[in-house]
């Protein structure tokens, strides 16, 4: 049953093509991204083959749940609005891959996919995004999360420069012990590369993000 | 760990010493035809020409040794570029194409500078091509005889 709702999810991101995510950059541009959150650590390296689409190769490792995720994702960029001084867009994506559990975990290593949509709006000086995705795996009940974020820029960098956001991000996990996380972080962006750096206040776990393009 | 958040929080607020001096590429109040674009939808782009401010060609080192190599200077006016990657995106890909020279992306005007090795090297409608590709959109393409400050 669990194994043909992953099947049916996997066939509902190939028939739907718009209904995938972020990030999509131009083309022939590759991204690396490492993320670390509250809840676990993932390494994703994709390649952006139109403006609107990007795929990738995605390991993520669920500290909280205890198994590690490998596979690929692909991501769409559904719609994208620009002004004279911000920009908004909005992305699906989703992946399919294998689960396996590490630590203390005890189902079986089986197929696994996930669903998702991010929204974002900038301008210069402010930053507001919201993501929430699905994931289901064997052996694993489905996994619900959301995520905002708000974010001010101190001051207006040009370009070259450093620019530095100070950010807010409120999560929901309902299968956590801790459903609503809290973390505060700072965000520096140079040339190819972002840093973040946090702390999520609710469990006292680290966030470190890492993204470069090239 | 809060601490350091705080300290970090403070650092960052302070705007960091090496930011630019971009003093010299303001916007002109002459005026000048510009290629616009006036569709908002991705899938079916018009152009039409209109008359609007002219703009100025930011100079860099690169910028300067093209021009002074006989390179024909455009400037874009882009809509949605806010950040470093924005400019990354329309560095690079107008970089590899064979017809330009040189670019520069200004995030404070606005404004895509690029030095194409002749005027005819990149039409308007490939312009407004390649920054759509880029993730952006084209608000005009000025050509050399409406660009300040050459």
């Amino acid at each position: 049953m669990r194994r043909s709702r992953i099947a049916m999810a996997a066939m509902g991101l190939m028939i739907a093509p718009s209904a995938q995510a972020r990030p999509v950059s131009y083309p022939d541009a590759w991204t690396l991204i490492q993320k670390t959150d509250r809840q676990s650590t993932s390494l994703w390296v994709h390649y952006t083959l139109t403006p609107k689409w990007s795929v990738g190769a995605r390991s993520e490792w669920d500290r909280q749940d205890d198994f590690v995720f490998n596979g690929l994702q692909a991501t769409y960029l559904a719609k994208r609005w620009f002004g004279e001084n911000y920009q908004a867009n909005v992305y699906g994506f989703g992946g399919i891959g294998v689960t396996s559990p590490v630590g203390d975990a005890t189902f079986d290593t089986g197929a696994s996919g996930f669903v998702g949509v991010l929204a974002d709006w900038e301008t210069r000086r402010l930053f507001t995004s919201y993501r929430a995705r699905y994931f289901e795996a064997d052996g694993l009940d489905g996994r619900f999360m959301q995520a905002a974020r708000v974010g001010w820029a101190p001051y207006e960098g040009d370009t070259g420069d450093l620019h530095t956001w100070l950010m807010l991000e409120v999560d929901h996990r309902p299968d956590n012990s801790e459903e609503i996380g809290v973390t505060p972080l700072v965000r520096f962006f140079k040339g190819s590369a972002l840093f973040e750096m946090g702390w999520s206040v609710t469990d006292d776990e680290p966030l470190i993000n890492f993204t470069y393009r090239f | 760990m809060i601490r350091i958040l705080l300290l970090t929080t403070t650092l960052a607020i302070a705007r960091p010493a090496f930011a630019q001096d971009h003093a010299h590429h303001g916007h002109h109040d002459n005026h000048s035809h510009v290629y616009h674009d006036h569709n908002h939808n991705d899938a079916e782009q018009e152009a039409s020409v209109e008359t609007e401010s002219a703009v100025s060609l930011y100079r860099t080192a690169e910028i300067d040794a093209a021009l002074a190599d006989g390179g024909s200077p455009v400037v874009v006016e882009v809509l949605g570029a806010v950040c470093d990657f924005c400019a990354t995106a329309m560095n690079k890909t107008f970089g590899r194409h064979e017809g330009v020279k040189a670019t520069y992306v200004d995030l404070d005007a606005k404004t895509l500078s690029l030095v194409l090795s002749s005027d005819d090297a990149l039409t308007d409608e490939e312009i407004d091509k390649l920054v759509t590709n880029s993730g952006y959109k084209a608000k005009a393409v000025h050509r050399a005889n409406h660009i300040s400050g050459i």
